[in-house]
């Protein structure tokens, strides 16, 4: 079976265009970043989390008016799953030793006598960890991001590491956008940074730069068999070349996570959401950041050659 | 045949060594199986008939992750300023200054605490002669020295901990150190968390502390009694205003086996009689040997211990004065239970940071269980000072507040070896060993991250991951044979190779697997793609091209595998970065990530190619669709 004949599009051509688009959500990536767009998840803020699960439905308010009762009103109480017996207690008191979740506990307990509950999942951490966390994951995708830049440069051309960088760096953020714009359009997805999702992105950055090698291994090979054709057109053909490759190899990764996101369980959701979209935006910047980067960078360093 | 023997026994060994590591994991499984399908004294049978296969089997599976199988995980941090205060001698207003300034200063910072306490004094001007160390010591020596004590400290919290836990009897803990100050303690199945919590939260101190002369105990406690006496009309003790018929026997056997007159039977009004004159001895009932130990009923300990705690109780004693209780209950004749509760010096004569070791043993001429203790020059010192102040009289040794043991010094011990006698079994004196050995740790631990899940939603995970790579893989299966014909295929047959080999290396490794880790197999099924996919669309534009199928085939491997390489190994960078990022379950999925890239190399490269020599030419003509 044959999904392409071969193709000769132009792609690069319509790079101004994706240029604006990329902007647009990386400027909405940024300022989520800056204004916290996204909740931390327990692990990054330090405080209490509690996953309960009650025998019969429940509703939220009737958990928060219980919880007011004993000081805890403010705790974030989200439903968690689909079934309505599932919840999601957090708060970002701290306490020493167990007071806090024993507190919520006796409190469930007495404030529904008739409606049993057990405790799926009990974390709590202290501010310091929190804190430690946030910077370790920062630490982490820098660090990825310079060794990427050095193998690729090393083993390509520098042009191209950045290219690479620039392209992850877009990837991330976007990631984080389309994050941000799911966390507001469907809050009950309950969407936030947890160490998963950290895990996430450093996947993304690891497939996507799996995705521009690639091409740009096509290219570098072209660039040695047609050395009179112009940058852009070897590029071109390269992207062309691989294009069958890059469907199917992404398209099997794309299904392999959805797969996940379906069936991979309340968990894991976060954690296939954020790399679902970064398969899909790792493809495409490798087209129209990585390359086109490289092609837009290595033009205007010959014009300022030739100007002077 | 004979060109492609090596690849061949190359792959052939690599699957034989995946079996071979995840049979354990196989057999277990499936013993498990049988023994919940046998009911009762069956399963009892089958499992004392098996014993050695069940537990090799057990212990060389591959591990499931808490988040798959339940149970609690706890970071604890040393204290280590505190523990330099409590190595201090001679403290003054200075000292406290400086510690409470220190302090503030590094709460909820992960640095360098010694340097920082050093470099506070030295500014000071103050020198730490003064509190460490003796006067001939240089400076240096003593940072040194306070150094190389607060590393020490957070090994025998280490130590301390394992012990606890050993004790508690956890099946398969991990704990590890972590950084400079942390302990990682996980704890497999844990179900009840509020008693772990309690075991690792204790502040570890072993302490030497005087008992109280007897007759002043007796006057405390009577004390107690009358005061209580009087307020007992709205007292909130809770008044017994029946006391069952078993009690009075208990109470009975006590003052049988504590050697005094035995305690007529008396009625029911009697004791509420005795109760309202006598609050305090209802529940605590004084020992008749004159040992001024008070003896407690386990059911009470709560009620007694809550009432010592009361500021009005508390007034009541006099000062460096305080009640301790025995750490476990003494199980008497007709099985009731009571601690001892014994009065004591609240100022430690000694604490145990000065032992060096202890070691269970027996005497030689009665055969009793004993434990040596041996003690470093300066705690032999005072150690010889009070064991001779102090003949005849009582020491009990506590820890984190609760007494071993209160043996009776026979005569002064110079020399810092001593032996503790008493003990009625050898397991009294096993115990007794750790608490001395693990007491030499005069450092507190605090509990900085906690994170408990429970059985049920393992179970899930483990249901709801298993489910996601079985369907991933066969949906992967079906469309690379959709796509590339019998080529496909033989892609396929490395996709079942490289599961296979992400499995038995982590078995071989006794990796642990985690729910993030069975997504990182997910993904890694989808990512092996890439390798074939690569090699096939360039074998499929050789062949365009017009070459012959065996040499489309060599020009596919060898112009594919710069990519291959390339993109895998960078890849596999963010696979390290994340390692060394992540806890528990991320290094769980970051861990299959990339043994899932290291097997897909191998797979694709190796195991894709010696098929597609060998069909080429045994005349069976691979199709590339």
């Amino acid at each position: 079976m044959r999904l392409l004949k071969k193709t000769n599009i132009n792609f690069l051509g319509a790079r101004k265009i994706c240029y604006a688009i990329s902007g647009a959500l990386v400027l909405v990536g940024i300022l989520s970043l800056i204004f916290g767009g996204l909740d931390f998840g327990i692990d990054f803020r330090g405080g209490t989390e509690l996953i309960v699960k009650f025998s019969n439905p429940i509703e939220v308010s009737e958990i928060r008016s219980a919880l007011d009762k004993v000081g805890l009103g403010r705790s974030e109480i989200k439903l968690y799953g689909g079934e309505g017996t599932m919840f999601l207690i957090r708060t970002t008191e701290q306490g020493e030793g167990n007071i806090i979740s024993d507190k919520i506990k006796e409190t469930l307990q007495k404030g529904f006598p008739t409606n049993a509950f057990e405790v799926l999942r009990e974390d709590k951490i202290g501010p310091k960890i929190g804190k430690e966390l946030r910077l370790d994951a920062l630490y982490a995708v820098l660090w990825s991001l310079v060794a990427i830049l050095i193998y690729v440069a090393f083993r390509f051309k520098y042009t191209f590491g950045i290219g690479a960088v620039v392209a992850l760096m877009h990837d991330v953020l976007t990631t984080f956008a389309f994050l941000t714009i799911i966390n507001q359009l469907f809050p009950a997805l309950n969407v936030e940074i947890t160490q998963e999702v950290i895990a996430a992105f450093l996947t993304i950055i690891g497939v996507s730069v799996n995705d521009t090698v690639v091409i740009f291994d096509r290219i570098r090979e072209n660039l040695k068999l047609h050395r009179s054709l112009p940058l852009m057109d070897v590029m071109n053909q390269s992207v062309n070349e691989t294009l069958s490759r890059t469907i199917i190899t992404n398209g099997t990764i794309f299904i392999v996570l959805l797969v996940l996101l379906l069936f991979g369980g309340e968990v894991l959701r976060g954690f296939a959401l954020t790399l679902t979209f970064g398969t899909i935006t790792g493809t495409y910047s490798t087209i129209y950041i990585a390359s086109s980067f490289v092609l837009d960078f290595t033009n205007y360093m010959g014009k300022r050659k030739k100007k002077s | 045949m004979k060109k492609y023997r090596g690849r061949i026994i190359l792959v052939l060994a690599a699957v034989i060594l995946c079996v071979v590591f995840l049979w354990p994991t196989y057999k277990d499984y499936s013993y498990r199986k049988t023994l919940s399908a046998l009911t009762g004294e069956d399963s009892l049978k089958y499992f004392e008939e098996h014993r050695d296969k069940i537990m090799s089997a057990h212990a060389k599976r591959m591990k499931l992750g808490l988040d798959l199988q339940g149970g609690m995980r706890v970071v604890l941090e040393v204290d280590v300023l505190q523990m330099l205060e409590d190595m201090a001698k001679n403290k003054d207003d200075n000292f406290y200054t400086i510690m409470k300034e220190l302090r503030a200063e590094t709460a909820g910072s992960e640095f360098d605490v010694v340097s920082a306490f050093v470099k506070k004094f030295q500014d000071r001007g103050i020198s730490l002669r003064r509190y460490y160390g003796s006067v001939r010591d240089s400076e240096e020596k003593i940072v040194d020295m306070l150094k190389s004590e607060a590393e020490k400290g957070v090994d025998r919290a280490i130590e301390i901990v394992r012990n606890r836990i050993d004790q508690y009897g956890v099946s398969e803990p991990t704990i590890q150190k972590q950084g400079g100050k942390r302990i990682i303690v996980e704890l497999p199945g844990v179900k009840d968390e509020a008693e772990v919590t309690e075991l690792l939260r204790g502040t570890a101190k072993l302490e030497f502390k005087l008992v109280k002369d007897p007759q002043i105990t007796y006057k405390v406690m009577d004390a107690i009694d009358k005061y209580l006496a009087g307020k007992t009309e709205n007292d909130s003790l809770a008044a017994p205003s029946t006391l069952s018929q078993k009690d009075t026997l208990s109470r009975n056997a006590l003052s049988e086996l504590t050697g005094g007159q035995s305690i007529a039977r008396e009625d029911t009004s009697k004791e509420a009689q005795f109760f309202r004159e006598h609050p305090f001895y209802t529940y605590v009932i004084p020992d008749q040997n004159g040992s001024g130990d008070g003896y407690v009923k386990a059911k009470d300990k709560d009620r007694v211990a809550r009432l010592l705690e009361r500021e009005d109780v508390k007034r009541l004693l006099p000062p460096d004065f305080q009640f301790v209780w025995t750490q476990k209950p003494q199980k008497f004749r007709d099985g009731s239970e009571y601690y001892q509760l014994i009065a004591v010096r609240a100022t430690p004569e000694l604490t145990g940071g000065v032992i060096t070791d202890a070691m269970q043993s027996v005497d030689p001429e009665d055969n009793r269980p004993i434990v040596n203790m041996e003690m470093n020059s300066e705690g032999a010192r005072e150690w010889a000072r009070i064991t001779g102040a102090n003949i005849g009289k009582r020491i009990a040794i506590i820890l984190d507040n609760a007494c071993y043991s209160a043996p009776v010094v026979q005569q002064k011990i110079t020399g810092g070896r001593s032996r503790i006698t008493g003990m009625e079994t050898p397991n009294e004196a096993r115990l007794l060993e750790i608490v001395l050995k693990a007491g030499a740790l005069p450092a507190p631990v605090t509990i900085i991250e906690k994170r408990t899940v429970g059985p049920s939603l393992g179970e899930d995970s483990i249901r709801s991951g298993m489910t996601s790579l079985i369907i991933a893989f066969i949906i992967t299966i079906f469309f690379m044979i959709l796509y590339y014909n019998n080529a496909g295929s033989v892609a396929d047959f490395a996709l079942l190779f490289n599961v296979l080999f992400i499995l038995g290396v982590m078995a071989a490794f006794q990796a642990t697997l985690t729910l993030p880790g069975i997504a990182g197999i997910v993904l890694t099924i989808g990512m092996a793609v890439d390798a074939n996919v690569l090699i096939n669309e360039r074998i499929r534009e050789e062949l365009q091209a017009g070459k012959t199928l065996r040499a489309a085939i060599d020009a596919g491997y060898t112009k594919a595998f710069s990519a291959i390489f390339d993109s895998n190994i960078t890849t596999f960078f963010t696979g390290i970065i994340l390692y060394q990022f992540g806890t528990g379950p991320v290094q769980g999925f970051a861990l299959t990530l990339m043994i899932g890239i290291v097997a897909t190399m191998f797979s694709a490269i190796v195991i894709t190619r010696v098929v597609f020599d060998m069909m080429v030419d045994y005349g069976f003509k691979p199709n590339f669709g």
